[in-house]
């Protein structure tokens, strides 16, 4: 065995009885195998244990040169007993759209992290980088040169910076997708590389990628500007499939839910009643679906994949706002665009793009979301800004404010009055 | 009339250093002030420039990113001490 120190860890240990594997497993491991790091990370988080007190000192003045994200500077407030892991410095690799890797490159990865940092890694952090963990500040440019020069890889974002942008499998794998996720991914991280890497923003900002409204990146909920697939005409209808899974010759939801004697498939009971707006039922034999009331829920194509498709005139529509709980609670995105073309090279999306960084850039406070700048400053605002027109679908509920704001450029003649005029009317 | 990059970043150093006397880390939107005449992205532009000269530099809380100015506050090694070999 290599010469490292394991630390007396009873609290770490115990957490390896449960039923799970133990991250504490993992990481002891990997620090008997010759990592000091490892062994003195669990000793320190022992000590966080003991104390009820993180031991990490977090930020500072770390980075590769050039670049003002993709590393999260970490350092021990214990050093002295900690001292492998003084410095524990996380980097952020931008993963591959839709992370598709070949094994070699994960190889190559991890032999040059075993060699200048602890060893360790986490797939994936919340965003979808690939998460280095734990180096120190003189191997972050020797880190950087590989990934770049040797792996062609970039780091990723972090700080007030745009994030890595995050896609679903798309195409590649899924006959649902509506969009081509991957270019879009690959064309908006190639477009906006000094945001991704330099400061640009009162705060973080996320872009999402889905394919289809199963958003599997789940960019309603967690992203600044959620773009996800829809189509515009009806959904397409196999009849003699649809007869297939009534008559039970398919089995529905592609197979799962199988460990169960759930019954026999019941069309009625599983889709048609499940329809959010009511807007399927059966002619005789034949399904029948009001496509101007779907609202794009896709239960029914997810139940009969084989009976079911998304129509063919495909596009996006666009969300904004989605953040997690930090301040107000957790926001889930709000409908800006309801269909747009999505194709190469998306102009018609980036110049949206530069109008609301625009206006988030002049008038979000310091750590403050896109997404709050929306709840602030209202839908209104945002729409005027985005020079959007108003629809219906962006009304959430009847009014309750009762006053009415009109613009200058809304009021004939505008706010200017003549003064004189006025006061030879009315005495003062 | 759009100012000129140079003096911009320029105005943007002599803020920056100024404002450090009091306060060493400060937001990109506090730099928004060294020039209100110019746009949010031409200050950002300019910030970022100056890092790559070393005129100004970048500070990370870990979530959100500031800038600094080389020589106040604190640095690397006043906070953190020499990495331990």
């Amino acid at each position: 065995m290599a010469d490292v120190k394991k630390h007396d860890t009873p609290m770490c240990d115990e957490l390896k009885n449960g039923p799970w594997p133990s991250f504490v497993d993992d990481i002891e491991q990997k620090g008997l195998k010759g990592k000091q790091d490892c062994l003195d990370l669990l000793g320190q988080l022992e000590l966080s244990y003991v104390h009820k007190e993180t031991h990490w000192k977090h930020g500072g003045i770390v980075g590769v040169f050039g670049y003002g994200g993709g590393v999260i500077g970490r350092y021990s407030d214990v050093p002295e007993k900690f001292p492998s892991i003084a410095h524990f410095h996380t980097m952020r690799v931008n993963q591959p759209a839709s992370k598709f890797y070949s094994s070699a490159y994960l190889r190559k990865v991890c032999e040059m992290w075993d060699h200048r940092g602890s060893g360790m890694t986490n797939f994936h952090g919340s965003t979808g980088d690939m998460i280095l963990l734990g180096t120190t500040t003189d191997q972050l440019e020797p880190v950087f040169y590989d990934l770049t020069h040797q792996m062609s890889v970039d780091l990723g974002g972090s700080g007030s910076n745009l994030r890595t942008p995050a896609c679903c499998i798309g195409k590649a794998r899924c006959e649902w997708s509506c969009l081509d996720t991957q270019q879009i991914c690959y064309d908006l991280t190639q477009t906006f590389q000094d945001e991704l890497h330099r400061p640009a923003f009162p705060y973080k900002f996320k872009f999402k990628v889905s394919g289809c409204p199963n958003d599997c990146v789940a960019a309603i909920a967690r992203s600044c500007c959620s773009i996800i697939g829809t189509w515009r005409d009806d959904i397409r209808i196999d009849q003699e499939a649809v007869k297939a899974y009534i008559g039970g010759e398919i089995a529905p939801n592609g197979g799962a839910f199988a460990d169960r004697d759930w019954g026999a498939f019941d069309i009625q009971k599983e889709v048609i009643d499940l329809c959010p707006t009511g807007c399927m039922w059966m002619d005789g034999d034949e399904l029948k679906i009001d496509n101007k009331e779907c609202t794009r829920c896709m239960h029914c194509i997810n139940v009969m994949p084989a009976a079911l498709r998304p129509g063919t005139d495909v596009g996006a529509t666009i969300l904004n706002g989605a953040k997690a709980p930090i301040l107000d609670g957790a926001q889930m995105s709000t409908l800006s665009i309801p269909f747009i073309r999505m194709e190469a090279p998306y102009d018609e999306f980036k110049d949206f793009v530069d109008k609301i960084w625009d206006w988030w850039m002049e008038l979000g406070k310091n750590r403050e979301r896109f997404g709050e700048l929306m709840q602030r400053k209202s839908l209104q605002e945002f729409l005027r800004i985005a020079e959007l027109d108003p629809i219906p679908q962006h009304v959430k509920e009847p009014r309750s404010n009762p006053y009415v704001f009109w613009s200058e450029d809304e009021v004939e003649g505008g706010w200017e009055r003549d003064i004189k005029a006025f006061r030879a009317r009315h005495a003062a | 009339m759009a100012m000129d990059k140079e003096e911009l970043k320029n105005k943007i150093v002599e803020f920056a250093t100024k404002k450090a006397k009091h306060k060493s880390k400060m937001y990109i939107k506090d730099l928004y002030k060294a020039a209100p005449e110019a746009k949010p992205r031409q200050i950002k532009n300019a910030a970022n420039e100056l890092v790559r000269e070393g005129r100004l530099e970048f500070f990370s809380s870990g979530s959100t990113t500031m800038y600094g100015v080389p020589g106040f506050g604190k640095s690397e090694k006043d906070q953190f001490g020499e990495l331990e070999e």
